[in-house]
């Protein structure tokens, strides 16, 4: 019998009872579309989560804290290690920074601004993807750059006055410096601890660049970039590390530090990350990237779907209970029309191929109405329940939160399930209706 | 075509662990040539129709062989035997067995569904039939809408469609009136003649035992007069 005409065949068996099939199929589109919003629940916040993860870091950017020697002690980052790190494979840019452990007053005339100073190292910053709004890279060990909003922070000595817009928070525009910075001297003022009237040091600097300003929003760069020469000054002007302050020099057994407090390694793409990250940990290296963070997330999220989909698929298996009676009731009825194909010459395997044909067909159709379904309420509670939640609980959620989220594999998950369900359901009726008697089916014993 | 030897059958009956065994066939032996009409006789109980059903592979024998054109279905699975009656048997019942919700286009298609015959074949070959029977203009009618004679016509012409050898009827005319019943007897032997297929009826009707090339009658199980040929 051809495949065509066992459909046909189901076709018209279906037709014969058409209330008890829809009710059975809409049993299973109400469990399937059950285990999809359900699941989709949890696709939807781990699509949250990890759009908001990445959307806060730079993929590529892998962060190393240092070398863990063999007793287990961590150790800073030296040029020597730099240069394994360069070494390894994928790896485009190995960025070194020296944060001053001081906040050194940077004046111009009667402007000024206290801010975080770092010594970088600009090829490898700019290999990473620093790019200058303006001017130029330092050449000369004064020279300096510096971050996109340094000039938002650089605002006239005044005392007395309030320099704040009380309307926005935010400086004044008339207390902020107007002038074009590039070309211009800074007086960089650095402390030490001495209390004496010689307890600051003034560094003349030149500003030769502004960087541009942070792809992230929510980022402020008010950072001034100076060179090592310049770091190194600062470190023989205060006797410490990075020009720390409130440090007994006495007790330093060196007074400069020759690591980096800050080494980034940046990976050529993305897919690249995992292998240099396994690279750095059989090196010995402390690191963290977004990968792993990634991995993390996506690791807690699969145990969250898994569970989720087993619970759904409790919905499907009552539904497969509907299936089986549906079924069971089908080959009860027609058990005379079985005797007479059996007698005729059907073969069992066809019979049993007709029904379970039966049950797949009352899966596929609950499957593909309930996925309908899950679509809709899932679109429904994206747009809803922010809403409820804004007005029950009176927070405002993340905009880009997404509660449900049903993506094409959860689609098939559901639909392979509901057909398994429904085909395991309706397999004993099959075999019960192979099973028949043909006399005592053909004198209507059954 | 038909070789039963020495065969024996009996019904186990009654509740587990109380049953009784209950005798039907007792060394039956028969012989039925290809292109006869044979006629099986006897009283209601005699065993005649079990004879038929054990032929016809509905059940299995207790003891003895079946020989159906030289192959031995007595050994036969069940889905072997579905395959072997499709091919080579057709049936004709008491009571029709057609399929109340087909039409008798549909009743007369099955077989040749089961066969896996074509669209364009199943309707050349169904209409043929129909219209060999004379029911052409009844196709769409469901069972219902046919008379006693229209149902065994169309249940004939389904047990033909798929021009088997061997036809096993099973009282043929036993829902039929006279003058019906008289139709295809008639019907039946313009067959045979015809297509010279092999006929084995059980019936108890005389009329009908006369069309038989020979008559078998069994009486308590077992064959109690020798062969009446004509």
């Amino acid at each position: 019998m051809k495949i065509k005409d066992q459909f046909r065949f189901v076709r018209q068996n279906i037709k014969k009872n058409k209330v008890r099939t829809g009710m059975t199929i809409l049993a299973t589109a109400m469990g399937c579309t059950f285990l999809i919003v359900l699941a989709s629940v949890g696709y939807g916040l781990q699509e949250s989560i990890v759009k908001d993860t990445l959307e806060q870091q730079i993929v590529t950017e892998i962060d190393v804290y240092g070398h863990i020697s063999e007793d287990g002690n961590y150790r800073p980052l030296t040029m020597e290690d730099i240069d394994v790190l360069e070494s390894i494979d994928n790896v485009n840019a190995v960025t070194r920074r020296n944060e001053l452990r001081q906040f050194p007053t940077f004046s111009l005339d009667e402007y000024k601004s206290e801010t975080t100073t770092v010594a970088a190292h600009f090829p490898s910053e700019i290999a990473s993807g620093m790019e200058l709004d303006e001017g130029r890279l330092p050449e000369k060990p004064n020279e300096v750059v510096v971050g996109y909003h340094f000039l938002d922070y650089f605002v006239l000595d005044v005392e007395d006055e309030n320099i704040y817009d009380e309307t926005n928070g935010e400086i004044k525009e008339e207390y902020l410096y107007q002038a074009d910075l590039i070309g211009k001297t800074l007086d960089m003022t650095v402390r030490k601890d001495e209390m004496t009237d010689d307890n600051e040091h003034s560094i003349p600097l030149t500003v030769v660049g502004i960087l541009k300003e942070p792809t992230r929003e929510w980022m402020q760069d008010q950072k001034v970039y100076i060179s090592s020469d310049v770091f190194a000054d600062v470190e023989a002007y205060t006797g410490t590390p990075g020009g720390e302050l409130g440090v007994d020099v006495n007790a330093l057994e060196s007074t400069a530090a020759d690591s980096f407090d800050n080494v980034k390694v940046y990976a050529t793409n993305l897919e690249a990350v995992q292998a240099i990250v396994d690279e750095l940990d059989d090196g010995n290296y402390a690191s963290y990237s977004v990968v792993s963070e990634m991995k993390q997330i996506n690791m807690l999220f699969t145990i969250m779907k898994t569970g989720l989909i087993l619970v759904g698929t409790i919905a499907i298996l009552i539904a497969s209970i509907g299936i089986y009676n549906t079924m069971t009731m089908a080959v009860t009825e027609r058990a005379p029309d079985i005797g007479i194909m059996k007698a005729i010459g059907a073969h069992p395997k066809t019979i049993k191929q007709i029904f379970l044909l039966e049950s797949s067909y009352i899966g596929i159709i609950g499957a593909l109405i309930g996925t309908v379904v899950a679509y809709v309420v899932s679109f429904l509670v994206n747009l809803g329940l922010p809403l409820i939640i804004e007005f029950a609980f009176k927070e405002e959620l993340p905009e880009q939160l997404q509660f449900s989220m049903i993506p094409v594999s959860l689609v098939l998950i559901a639909v392979g399930i509901c057909l398994l369900v429904t085909i395991l359901s309706g397999l004993r009726p099959a075999k019960r209706a192979t099973q028949i008697d043909v006399l005592k089916a053909m004198r209507r014993e059954i | 075509m038909i070789t039963v030897k020495q065969l024996s059958h009996h019904f186990v009956l009654g509740k587990k662990k109380q049953e009784t065994t209950l005798s039907v066939l007792q060394d039956i032996s028969i012989q039925v040539n290809k292109g006869e009409i044979v006629t099986i006789v006897g009283k209601s109980g005699s065993g005649k129709s079990t004879l038929l059903n054990l032929i016809s592979g509905f059940i299995r024998p207790t003891e003895g062989e079946i020989w159906i054109n030289d192959q031995k279905v007595s050994n036969f699975s069940e889905a072997e035997f579905a395959d072997f009656r499709l091919k080579h048997m057709g049936f004709i019942f008491q009571s029709f067995q057609l399929i109340p919700s087909m039409t008798a286009f549909q009743n007369i298609e099955l077989p040749l569904i089961l066969n896996g015959e074509s669209e364009s074949s199943r309707k050349e070959i169904t209409l043929a039939i129909l219209d060999k029977v004379g029911l052409k203009e009844f196709a769409d009618h469901y069972p219902s809408e046919l008379s006693g004679g229209q149902q065994q016509r169309v249940s004939i012409a389904r047990a033909l469609v798929l021009k088997p050898p061997l036809i096993l009827a099973d009282e043929p005319t036993g829902s039929l009136d006279s003058e019906t019943e008289t139709e295809l007897l008639q019907f039946i032997k313009e067959l045979n003649q015809e297509m010279g297929i092999t006929f084995l009826i059980i019936t108890h009707d005389d009329e009908v035992a006369a069309i038989g090339d020979r008559t078998i009658t069994i009486s308590d199980g077992c064959i109690v007069e020798g062969v009446k040929s004509r």
